[in-house]
Order: structure tokens, then sequence, then C-alpha cells
């Protein structure tokens, strides 16, 4: 699997309500693992996931260990106009993966 | 009743007798709204636990899982000896995972392991008994018009006792059944049991013995396919491509599918074809990392941590370390204990049936509500669509309960066969290396002596794997494995039988990458090797009696030092025994029953045992059906000491080297030793039955092969020193 | 966490025991890992307000083999306009090492309140989800789900 996959419609009718499915590479350490001689893993996850449209955040999810690896987020939004659907996902350790997809509405 | 889950209780599922035998679940009739739940022939629920039909047979619901250890009859008796029915008209079914979720998990607790069927039962179950006897005879005495105080039970009849008049079970239960069940009840005394204690016959043998008891392995459903399957041999390993093309016009092969990302299967018309277009079917692994490891270099990294410097501490007091120091004499031993299948004689398997409205799974299983699970998570489907039907395993052990790898498998093919049920049954060899292992340990023990040859410390390391880093790791307290110390713990079920004034035990936990898992007894296996037979060598080396050496440090733990007594007191223990014959003995606290064994052998030509007897005594706080105990306690004996003498799983380039039954075998029955059973229940706890004694029987037979022979073995199985049983 | 300090809370939230099927006091405090302040970051998120059942619709299975991977879903009956929406949906555990587990930010574009997700849980326990309307008020839902080998390790 690439680092990221997202599944967004490539067109679809203004004002339609469209599901957004999104999938990402990532161990979500929780910090409370320890490894066999007892020293205690650190936490390394994603804490946010941000979906903007033609710029505009329409969703947003603050993320914790309680997440299973790989988090997968799937959520709606109104197909307002043609243009650019972006995600991008920031963590510990100054992870950030960006993704982004076109639709066109009409 | 449930609103929620209209499909379930519109459903009247009905499984003829004819195509699976006894011991399956029958359908429920569950009302809409509040109702009387009725079986599927219409006889009625008198509380969850009954039903009970007009000629006054009872049905008892049973949650946990038959595997020959007899839990199905001990619970049953429970029920019965508070319900008051007529034992000889008792018989029972499997509530399925579907309606117990359904029912708010009105029956408990599915899962069977751990010892723990009866005694985390015993008590809800009898009050279910208690609370349907309640009724039926609140019913009796509504209809007569009487006192119900005035009235009793026993044997399914119920008599109003100033006037003698009668009735059944049978006669009143649609009456009893719309009562309320009542809230509290009484239990009764266990000294007025009339059933449990009882050695009653096992309600399931007779089916296994006339041939009607159908097995999950010999299932067969109309239009059912039949599928075989391989998992990538090195653990951690992936499928990386498979050449369909070459078996698809095998005879009867309907398909070759991926399974997950780890295993390919062949679904055939019958199995042999399917496992002959397996074993022709052309299959690349990605081998991964994993291919490098070998028993060889997964012993060097366990015999490094015998010194390493962390280790979890499962035991304390005192100061071990400063006593070792300081020490007149000391004594040191390493023992080495191996991986181990459990070779369950029905393989692993599981038939499913999937549709995008309905997935079905028939399996044996140690756990109805972990395969629920398990079939729910791979079938994407919510629980009101879905359905698990236990039937009787053929052997657990521990690899069913855990574990439900088959389960996800069978889900997965049959979803790639939608409408078409499919029964999945692995091969031999599949199961051989696709185990839940017992896992691989060794252990290194100091004993510290004084001048007087008193014991002033011991240390205990054991080095290697723990089974809840990999199963459940959540269990793990700060990263220590608390069932590591089974056996040799500080208090409780585990607790150590013996007070040492400086003691330390501890654990470097070194885990490689074969799966482990609950193999019977879990971890005291092992540590009833080490210790029992270390005990020897310090009682040895100190110029003292096994059994006296003992006794000095059981001062504070006389329910310990009760078995172990009893069995020295039966075998004859400080009287000659019979020319030719040596005694050994061992005695551990586990699964909350306190267990012990003196062992008697022979050795001819310094390599040929033979058994004679193995003296048994087991404390298991109450005994429900003892002629029971007796056998689970032979029974395990066949288990422990097929290991110490047979069995080891060892690992090549990765993967398990053993394949079949002939390079993992079993004792004989003509090998087999005449086991003494001493139940001596002191009452006022509950301890297990399933696994604890079968611990004692190894280091009893290996301390007894010391005495004959005066050679200490501390690797396993004992065929890898040229030793057999005869 | 002290004892007194959930007990107060409750108060002040009114309806929260109600809405959230929280388990007994004593039997939550006899099993809730130190870490784990549910309570706290819900009063945290919602203030003084009252959190009311209803509206909410948090699906998860009723049991799990392990608890590494549950597939989670959560729906808001809500129009989903300007003037009245859903601003967010906060998911939380009363038996995980930490109560939260996701906030989802929405809001009128969204369409449709609903999310899925995968969770985290360490043992049998309950999970609740919140959500925040805007206009200000605060709806809930919860779910037990049982983890299947918990049940069966409960005292190795």
């Amino acid at each position: 699997m690439a680092d990221a996959r997202i599944d967004v419609p490539a067109t679809a009718k203004p004002g339609e309500i469209i599901e957004i499915r999104t999938l990402v590479r990532h161990p979500m350490e929780t910090g409370f693992r320890r490894t066999q001689l007892g020293a205690l893993v650190p936490r390394d996850i994603i804490t946010r996931l941000v979906c903007t449209y033609n710029g505009i955040e329409v969703f947003r999810a603050e993320l914790h260990p309680a997440i299973a690896a790989n988090p997968f987020i799937a959520f709606s939004t109104i197909a307002v106009e043609s243009g650019t659907i972006a995600f991008t996902w920031t963590g510990d350790n100054g992870y950030s993966v960006t993704a982004s997809a076109a639709i066109t509405v009409g | 009743m449930n609103s929620d889950n209209p499909n379930l209780s519109r459903r009247f599922f009905i499984i003829g007798s004819a195509a699976v035998g006894s011991g399956l679940a029958l359908g429920l009739n569950i009302p809409f709204g509040p109702g009387i739940v009725r079986a599927a022939d219409g006889s009625p629920e008198v509380t969850a636990w009954v039903v009970i039909r007009p000629d006054d047979t009872v049905v008892i619901r049973i949650a946990r899982s038959e595997m020959g250890q007899g839990t199905l009859t001990g619970l049953a008796q429970m029920v019965a000896e508070e319900l008051e029915c007529d034992w000889s008209k008792v018989t029972t079914e499997y509530p399925t995972p579907g309606q117990s979720v359904a029912r708010k998990r009105v029956w408990g607790n599915f899962s069977t392991g751990g010892s723990r069927g009866i005694r985390d039962s015993h008590d809800y179950v009898r009050r279910g008994g208690a609370a349907a006897r309640t009724m039926l005879i609140q019913a009796a005495a509504e209809a007569w018009r009487v006192p119900a105080a005035e009235c009793s039970a026993a044997n399914s009849v119920i008599t109003h006792q100033p006037s003698g008049r009668t009735t059944t079970f049978g006669k009143v239960a649609e009456a009893a059944s719309r009562i309320t069940p009542p809230k509290d009840v009484a239990l009764k005394d266990p000294k007025d049991w009339k059933i449990i204690g009882k050695p009653v016959r096992r309600l399931d043998t007779l089916d296994k013995l006339t041939g009607k008891q159908v097995y999950c392995a010999d299932l067969k459903l109309p239009g059912m396919l039949n599928a075989t399957i391989k998992e990538c041999p090195v653990f951690g390993g992936k499928v990386k491509s498979f050449d369909a093309a070459k078996v698809a016009g095998m005879k009867g092969v309907k398909k070759v599918v991926q399974v997950g990302d780890t295993a390919v299967a062949v679904v055939a018309d019958t199995w042999w074809q399917a496992k002959t277009a397996l074993d022709a079917l052309p299959i690349v692994w990605d081998e991964g990392e994993n291919a490098k490891v070998s028993s060889a270099s997964i012993a060097e990294i366990l015999k490094a941590g015998l010194d390493a410097p962390q280790a979890f501490i499962g035991n304390q007091n005192g100061d071990a370390k400063a006593a070792i120091a300081g020490a007149a004499k000391k004594v040191e031993a390493v023992y080495a204990y191996p991986y181990l299948n459990h070779a369950t004689m029905e393989p692993m398997n599981a038939t499913a049936r999937y549709t995008a409205d309905r997935c079905e799974v028939w399996c044996p299983t140690q756990n109805g509500e972990a395969a629920f699970a398990v079939t729910l998570a791979a079938s994407g489907l919510p629980a009101d669509k879905c359905e698990v039907y236990k039937i009787h395993l053929g052997g657990g052990f521990g690899r069913r309960g855990a574990f439900h790898d088959y389960v996800t498998q069978a889900v997965r093919i049959a979803k790639q066969m939608p409408g078409i049920p499919v029964k999945l049954l692995w091969t031999r060899e599949e199961d051989m290396a696709q185990g839940r292992y017992h896992p691989v340990t060794q252990c290194k023990l100091v004993g510290a002596f004084d001048a007087g040859n008193n014991l002033t410390g011991l240390h205990m390391r054991i080095s290697g794997q723990s089974i809840l880093a990999a199963v459940r790791p959540q269990a793990l307290q700060n990263g220590r494995d608390p069932a590591q110390f089974q056996g040799v713990a500080p208090s409780g079920e585990f607790e150590f039988g013996y007070g040492v004034p400086n003691l330390l035990i501890d654990h470097a936990m070194r885990n490689p990458h074969v799966p482990p898992g609950f193999w019977r007894g879990v971890n005291i296996n092992q540590n009833a090797i080490y210790i029992e037979c270390f005990m020897d060598e310090l009682a040895q080396a100190a110029g003292q009696d096994p059994l006296e050496f003992r006794r000095k440090l059981m001062g504070k733990h006389p329910k310990h030092l009760a078995v172990l007594n009893a069995v020295a007191e039966k075998a004859g223990w400080g009287k000659p025994a019979p020319q030719g014959v040596f005694r050994g003995l061992a005695q551990m606290k586990a699964f909350n029953s306190f267990v012990a064994a003196c062992a008697e052998i022979s050795v001819s030509g310094g390599n040929k045992v033979t058994v004679h007897r193995i003296v048994c005594a087991t404390d298991p706080g109450y005994a429900v059906n003892r002629a029971q105990i007796e056998r689970q306690i032979g029974g395990s004996f066949v288990y422990g000491l097929s290991a110490l003498f047979e069995q080891e799983c060892t690992v090549k380039n990765g993967r398990i080297e053993q394949q079949n039954f002939n390079d993992y075998s079993s004792m004989r029955i003509a090998q087999m030793p005449k086991v003494e059973a001493i139940i001596m229940p002191s009452g006022g706890f509950w301890g297990g039955v399933g696994e604890p004694t079968i611990c004692v029987a190894a280091p009893a037979v290996l301390n007894a092969y010391f005495a004959a022979t005066g050679k200490r073995i501390r690797s396993f199985p004992l065929k890898n020193h040229g030793i057999t049983m005869v | 966490m002290q004892r007194g300090s959930r007990r107060r809370f409750l108060a002040a939230a009114g309806g929260l025991a109600a809405a959230v099927a929280l388990p007994s006091t004593a039997a939550a405090q006899a099993t809730r890992t130190p870490f784990n302040d549910m309570p706290d970051v819900i009063r945290r998120l919602v203030g003084s307000a009252q959190i009311n059942p209803g509206k909410v619709k948090l699906g998860l299975p009723p049991l799990v083999e392990n608890g590494h991977l549950v597939p989670l879903t959560v729906s808001v009956e809500s129009p989903m306009t300007e003037a009245a929406h859903v601003k967010a949906i906060h998911v939380l555990t009363e038996k995980n090492p930490l109560p939260e587990v996701a906030s989802f930010h929405l809001g009128a574009r969204a369409g449709r309140a609903s999310v899925a997700a995968r969770i985290r849980l360490a043992d049998t326990q309950t999970v609740v989800a919140i959500a925040e309307l805007s206009d200000g008020s605060f709806w809930s839902d919860s779910t037990h789900v049982i983890v299947t080998l918990a049940a069966c390790l409960e005292e190795l």
C-alpha cells in the first residue's frame, strides 16, 4: 500500500452528498507498549487529519492512540463545486503526509 | 424481547438430528415483546437455563464447550441438583452466541479454558436451576391453591406434603414459564448434594462410542463444497504468487482462492480432490526475514537471557543474590523445554456459508462467543445477520479458545463463493505447521546452602517466550508477563509451595517469531519440571531424602503438603519398593488446585523406561464428579507423558519441521501406567480439574529416573537422549 | 483521579449518568486503569451543559476477539444546515489507558453527520459518543463491547 489512499468520486452532481474514504499506513504506536526488555516504546501516532475543499476545511479529525493502526476514516461532504479535495495527515515526530483528488461537479 | 433483531426473533432454525447428531443447538422461537421463549418443538423455557418438555425431559443449556473434559456433564449436574429433576431424563443443548448477544448474555461467559468451566459457572448455573425449581413449585402450588412452602420437588415430581398430591414438571412447565423468575434463591448446602459429587455417567460419551456423534470435521450440509488451505509456513511471511491454472482442470476443483495476505486454498467437490490439487498447486511465498530462524538460533538467544542483567521479577523475598554469593555450597542447573503442538485429533476446521444477508459458521470452538466475534469481523455483517453453531470439539487443549484463525479463513473463502456452504478442513500437516505452540523456554536455577546443608537461597531465572506478549499484550503489567510464573507465584491460584528465605524468580523475556499459545497447563508444564526436578537436585546435594527436604520448606503451605503427603503415603514412600522399581515425587498448585504425584518406574538397559504406576492426589476444593476427575487425571498424564517422552516442535528455515504423527508421536495404550487417583477436596474454594494434574507426571517420572540411573535429564523430549517408554 | 470528584461531576452534568450507561460507581472505580479519566474529559468537552440521550447512533460490534481493530460508525440525526448542524462528534472509552479516541469536526458542509473509523479497545467496556450541535446542545449514545480474549484470560 502507498502511504495514503483516498477514495473520492471523480464526478458528482451539485449539492450531492459524497462519501469520502481515507486510509493511511501508520503503526499508531500507542506509547503504552513495552519491549521484551521492559522499555517503553514512545508514542508515535497521527494526531490530525484535515480535509479541505478548494482550500476550505470541511472535515477535521483529532486522533488519539486508540485509533487502530493504519487509520481508516470515512466521512461525507457536499459536492459544492469542481476543484480539489485535499487531505493532510500530521502527527508525532514531524509526520506529515498529503494527498489530493480532483472532483468535477456539474 | 429484543426488537432490534427482528430477523433473529422470526427465525426458526432447526438442524435435524440425523444430519449432525446430538449436542447441537436447536433453534429458538423468541417472540416480539414479552412472552414465553420456546424451543423448536414448542416446549417452554423455565428460565433461560432449562426447557421442560411435557414428557418431563429436561433440556439444560450449556454455554461452555465440551471437548472430552466432562464439563458438559458437570455443569448439567449442577443445574439438575438445584432443579431437582430426574437425572435420567436430562439432555443438554448449546445456546448459540447469536442468541446470547440477542438475550444480553443471559448464559454468561462461553469461554472454556483455564480450567474454569465449572469453577466460574457453578454459582450462577446452580442459581438458574434453583430459580426454575422455584417457579415450577410455585406453578403447582398456584394450581392447587396451596402455599408453595408446603410443596417440594424431587426427581421432576412436585409433592404437596400435607395432602400427598403430586404432579410433574412437564405438566406445570407451561404455567411456570409465565412466572417472573425469583431474584434471590437459596442454594443447597453441599452436604445435601445428591447429584453433584456423584460419579454419574457422562452425557456425551455414548454418542461418541457408537459413532452417532458428528464432529464438525464430519459435517455434511446440502450443496456443501470442501476446501483445504496452506498458509505461509514461515510465520510472518506472505503469498507472493500462485499458479491456479496448473490445477484448475483437476478433477472436482471449483476454485483456487487467496485467503488474506498469507494463505491459499482450493475448493473442490471432495476434500481429497481439494487436497490433491493444493499439493500440486505451485505457490511462491515471500518468506520474509524469519526464514533465517532455527531452533539453534532461538536457543542461543534464550541462553543469553539466562544471565542477562534485566529480567521481570515474579516472586521475591529477601536477597537471593547475596545468599548465593555468600553460600557455603551452591547447586546450579540449566533446563530447557521445547515448543509443543496441541495435535488435537480433530484438525482445525470450520464450515461457513455467506451471503450478503447472512453468514453462518459451524465450528469446533472452546469459546462460541469468540468464534462469533471472528465471524462478525470476517464477514463484515452485523450481529443479527450472523450465527455460529457449536459442536463438541474433537480435542481443544487450548488451541481453539483464544485462536479462531480457521474460522476467519472459512468465512473469507465462503465470501468468495456466496450462497455455498464451504467446509474448510486442514490437513494434519497444516495443523502441525500452523499451531499456536507451547512456548519455548530455558531455565537456570541456583540454590545456596549454608554449612549445615540448609537451603538459604534460590534463584530461578526463566528465559524465553511470553504467550501474553503475543496474544494479549494488554495483560502485561509494565511489560511483565504474570502467567510466566504459574506454579511459582507469590500468592493466588498458582502459589509457590515452598518457603525459601531468600528467593528470586525472574523472567528474561525473549519472544521468537513462532506464534505461542495456551497448551494444556500453559506454563506449569515447564515450571513444574524446572522447580520439582531442581528440588530433587537440591535434596541430593544436601544428602537428604527428596520428601523430607521438601517437607522442611512447606510448613507454611499445608494444602500443598497435604497432597504431597497423600501420594507419598499411598505409594509407600519410605518403605522399600519392589526390586528394580524407583520412585519420584512432584507437587504444585495450579489453577487454584493443589496437586501431587508419585511415579514408580523401572529402567532397563539404562534407557527403556516402564512407568508402572503414578499415584496422584488433587485437592480442587469441591469435586463435582469424581469419576470424571479420575479420567481427567489419567488423560492429563497421557498428554503430559507423551510430551515428555516423544514430542517437540523444532524450527528450521523459519518453519516448524514436524509434519504428522510419524515425527510427533504419542504414547500408546500399552505404555499407560496404572493411575491411582486420590481426590481430596478440602472445601471452601473452587479449583480447576482439566489442567492442574498434567504438570506433576513429568517431574515425578524424571525424579524417579534419577533414582533409577543417577542421571539428570534437563532437556526434552526424552527420545532425544535415546530414552523410550516401553 | 479522586472518587469524590467523579461524583461531583455526575451531579453537575445532570443527565450524564442517565444518558450514558456508565457502570456502577464501585465497579468502575475498582477496574478503572490509573490514567483513564473519562468523566473529567467529558466535563472538559461539555462544560456545565446537559448531555441528552438521543440523536446519536453509535455502531460497534457487540463482540470483538482481541480489540486491535474494531470497526466503528457514528451518525447524528441533524438537518446539517448552517442554522442547525453537528459541530463535532467525540468518541471516548471507559477502560482504555486514555479515554479519548477521536474528535471529528464537521459543520454544515458535511451534508450528513456520519463518520466511520477503526478503533482499539483494550478490554470489555462501554464506548461513548457525544455530539456537539451548533445550538450548543450535547447528545450522546453508548455501546457496550465485549472483548472475548479478555473474558477468556481473566485470571491467568
